[in-house]
């Protein structure tokens, strides 16, 4: 298959400050493929997550969303400008660990705010598109609520719903369990265990080894700024290479 | 101790110059009036300026911080003096401008007005800014990522926000501002400071003035306890509304 | 580490600026003393108000004190034995609180009024007075009649303003805080008269251009030293030291000082009863 990776990220390199968080990073991603990111706090996984979309542009390196340069060329200066913003926001989705639901407007509302106002869709189309992503996330009795009424888990789901009304080529996942109580983390992770299923392409930052093991194509382990050791869940997770990631595991497993 | 309420309280005196000064007291009022609302709209555009983000704004953003610095800074009653007192020498200006006398007001009321709006709009806009930061930066972010410009951004999801936030803080402002409104007595403006120190000079005696912070009292004391009811129910508010709950 | 340091660092600014302020104070302090070895060194100080800067009457700065008013009283303190020490104070209160004790007495350009000897008891006139209409250059104003209608100027309190309000009963009085507010809102061009005392008139026509005094408004005003009533023995005692003063011919020579004309022979014989 000699496709274009639907994520190609070279050479990224990001420093907040004096710290450099990124040292050089390089990912492929294939469409379709879900890739699990591992590692401590302050490997620079939830960075690398945030430059696919742009939050944090990295300084250093270049960005390929379906084989397209993202990057304005090198004279266009750093920071927001000189990246094509709008052409990636639109193909990249992302949920957040803390949610961010928009607490003045309703789930339906949520969901179809973005839609009408940068995609130009209709209000009755938007609510449709809307309905029916919260009813596939099973919650579609819970349309006119406001986020203060939710469980976290629910506001997840949202969040998932909302993100997804944008039609992403890819999702990104930002340790989007990580806030919830225990019980509420099931429905989440099987909300993303279906949309895996269905195809899109995620990468996903997170701390569940169990779906990692489950769900993810690849999974790749980072620490201090580099990807240490890639590979299918079955070798990265059962049988590590490098010392470091067996550390992380055990650490991880042991509790 | 029987001259200290003729002194203070002398009813008598109050109940012969109550109209005059109750009238005198309305010009307060007038100028809070009409400052109010130039501030609070100039203060916005101040706040809205400071908020573009970005490399190609950078003088604005610098300008408008230096114009809140310096107005937060500057005593109010200089600011009154220097404009009353600089701006009718600027030959440059066209006479009906530099010393206006519009809508029947005469010049020291428009020179209040436009240092109590210059100092106000610093004020109101650092209230704005508040409310603006007190939304969590999670939602500007996750409008950004869903596609939304830095403005729609603003529009649709953080300044709904921060309205909520701003009421109480505004309020105090207010208030203060009905208060500062005294101030113009300096440049010769007939409110009623002014009056009731005229009356202090003609007759020895204080109670105009008694009988003229009565008047700001009635009138503040209740708005006060508006804004302590309003923080009260913010803090409810926010611990209330976290969005971590469990089902 | 650093934050005890930034603390140090606060504390000895505040120190510093702590001791240039008492500096500054002690250095006030010295000058004002300095000014004290002319006058009786017997009998205890005599506080006198006065509402500064009101030029040629009183002017300066506090320890620095000067003008006409500030030199009678001097020479009349070293008569009697007492050393004046003048403050700064408003002129709407002045009565008031040399009525309640704050000062022993008042010396600040005041005519003396029934009005205002409900509340104090007068010397003998030490100055006769007059108002004056006070306009811009070129203006056509001459009288004070011509400025019904126009918006006018007076000081806070005093007779200046009464007879504006008198005199004009349509135009817009505004009573400014201190004298010289008026004479400015007069050269700003936000007000087209000024009423106010004659000399303090001449001076500022003569200290500053673009002005001119319109109409003299003769009102047989006389100025008078104020005592809280009821003050026999003090009054006394500043009436002796201005007679003195009349005769020993210092009078004549302030006066010559401060307005460049001799003073009128009336001033030497007017004598006013308490009431």
């Amino acid at each position: 298959m000699a496709a274009e990776p639907m994520v190609k990220l070279e050479a990224i390199r990001k420093s907040f400050g004096q710290l450099e968080v990124l040292k050089g990073v390089d990912i492929e991603i294939a469409k379709g493929e879900v890739v699990c990111v591992l590692g401590p706090s302050g490997s620079g996984k939830s960075t690398l997550l945030r430059c696919v979309n742009l939050l944090e542009p990295p300084e250093e390196g270049d960005i390929f969303i379906e084989g397209n340069d993202i990057c304005k060329g090198p004279g266009s200066g750093s920071g927001e400008q000189s990246w094509r913003l709008d052409f990636v926001r639109q193909r990249v989705g992302i949920v957040f660990q803390q949610f961010n639901l928009f607490p003045h407007k309703t789930a339906l509302e949520n969901v179809t705010l973005a839609q009408e106002k940068v995609l130009g869709r209709s209000r009755q189309e938007a609510r449709e598109k809307a309905t029916e992503l919260l009813e596939r996330v099973g919650l579609g009795d819970k349309v006119d609520q406001y986020p203060e009424r939710l469980s976290g888990g629910q506001q997840q789901r949202v969040a998932i719903a909302r993100a997804l009304a944008m039609d992403p080529q890819v999702m990104l996942f930002d340790e989007v369990t990580s806030a919830l109580d225990p019980e509420l983390v099931k429905e989440v992770l099987d909300t993303m265990r279906e949309l895996a299923e269905e195809g899109m392409t995620m990468i996903v930052v997170t701390h569940e080894l169990g779906f990692a093991g489950e769900v993810a194509d690849r999974v790749i382990f980072m620490d201090g700024g580099v990807i240490v050791e890639e590979g299918p869940p079955a070798e990265v997770l059962e049988n590590p290479r490098e010392d470091r990631t067996k550390q992380f595991l055990g650490l991880v497993l042991d509790r | 101790m029987s001259e200290f309420f003729h002194q203070y309280f002398d009813f008598h005196y109050m109940g012969e110059h109550f109209w005059e000064v109750l009238e005198a007291f309305l010009q307060n009022l007038l100028i809070f009036a009409v400052v109010a609302v130039l501030a609070l709209t100039w203060g916005l555009i101040l706040a809205l300026l400071r908020q573009l983000p970005g490399k190609k704004f950078m003088p604005v953003r610098f300008f408008t911080i230096g114009y809140i610095d310096l107005f937060r800074a500057i005593p109010i009653l200089i600011v009154i003096l220097l404009i009353s007192g600089g701006i009718p020498f600027l030959e440059f200006i066209p006479k009906d401008i530099r010393i206006p006398h519009w809508l029947g007001k005469p010049d020291p009321f428009w020179y209040g007005v436009a240092a109590l709006m210059l100092v106000y709009g610093a004020f109101t806009a650092e209230v704005y800014r508040a409310g603006i930061e007190a939304v969590p930066g999670g939602q500007m972010e996750a409008a950004r990522s869903l596609g939304m410009s830095h403005w729609q951004a603003m529009r649709h999801v953080v300044v709904p926000q921060a309205v909520t936030l701003i009421p109480a803080p505004m309020l105090n402002e207010m208030i203060s501002l009905l208060k500062d409104s005294t101030l113009v007595s300096v440049i010769a403006f007939a409110e009623s400071v002014l009056i009731s120190r005229e009356l202090l000079a003609q007759s020895f005696n204080s109670s105009a003035l008694m009988l003229t912070g009565a008047f700001f009292i009635l009138i503040i004391l209740p708005l006060a306890r508006v804004v302590d009811r309003l923080i009260a129910r913010n803090q409810g508010r926010i611990t209330r509304g976290s969005h971590i709950e469990v089902a | 580490m650093r934050k005890t340091r930034l603390t140090t660092l606060f504390a000895v600014f505040l120190l510093a600026l702590a001791v240039l302020v008492v500096a500054g104070c002690g250095g006030g302090s010295s000058s004002n003393s300095e000014e004290s070895t002319a006058g009786g060194g017997g009998g205890e100080p005599l506080s006198v108000g006065s509402d500064i800067p009101y030029p040629p009457f009183e002017q300066g700065k506090p320890g620095n004190y000067t003008g006409f008013d500030i030199e009678l009283i001097e020479a009349i303190g070293e008569r009697v034995g007492r050393k004046p020490e003048v403050q700064d104070t408003s002129f709407e209160t002045i009565f008031r609180d040399v009525a309640q004790g704050k000062f022993d007495a008042v010396i600040s350009a005041a005519t003396i009024t029934e009005e205002r000897e409900q509340a104090v008891d007068f010397s003998n006139p030490y100055y006769l007075s007059e108002q004056a209409v006070l306009v811009k250059e070129g203006s056509d104003v001459k009288t004070l009649k011509d400025l019904e209608g126009k918006t006018v100027a007076a000081q806070q309190g005093t007779t200046g303003l009464e007879l504006a309000k008198e005199e004009l009963g349509g135009s817009e009085i505004r009573p400014y805080p201190e004298g010289p507010d008026a004479v400015n809102a007069l050269k700003a061009g936000t007000v087209e008269g000024v009423v106010i005392d004659a000399p303090v008139a001449a001076n500022a026509v003569e200290k500053s251009g673009g002005i001119e005094i319109a109409e003299k408004v003769p009102t047989e005003e006389s100025y008078g030293i104020a005592v809280a009533q009821g003050d026999t023995e003090l009054l006394e005692e500043i009436n002796k030291g201005l007679k003195e003063v009349e005769d020993d011919g210092t009078y004549k020579k302030i006066y010559e000082k401060w307005f460049h004309l001799e003073p009128p022979k009336a001033i030497f014989t007017e004598t006013h009863e308490a009431e």
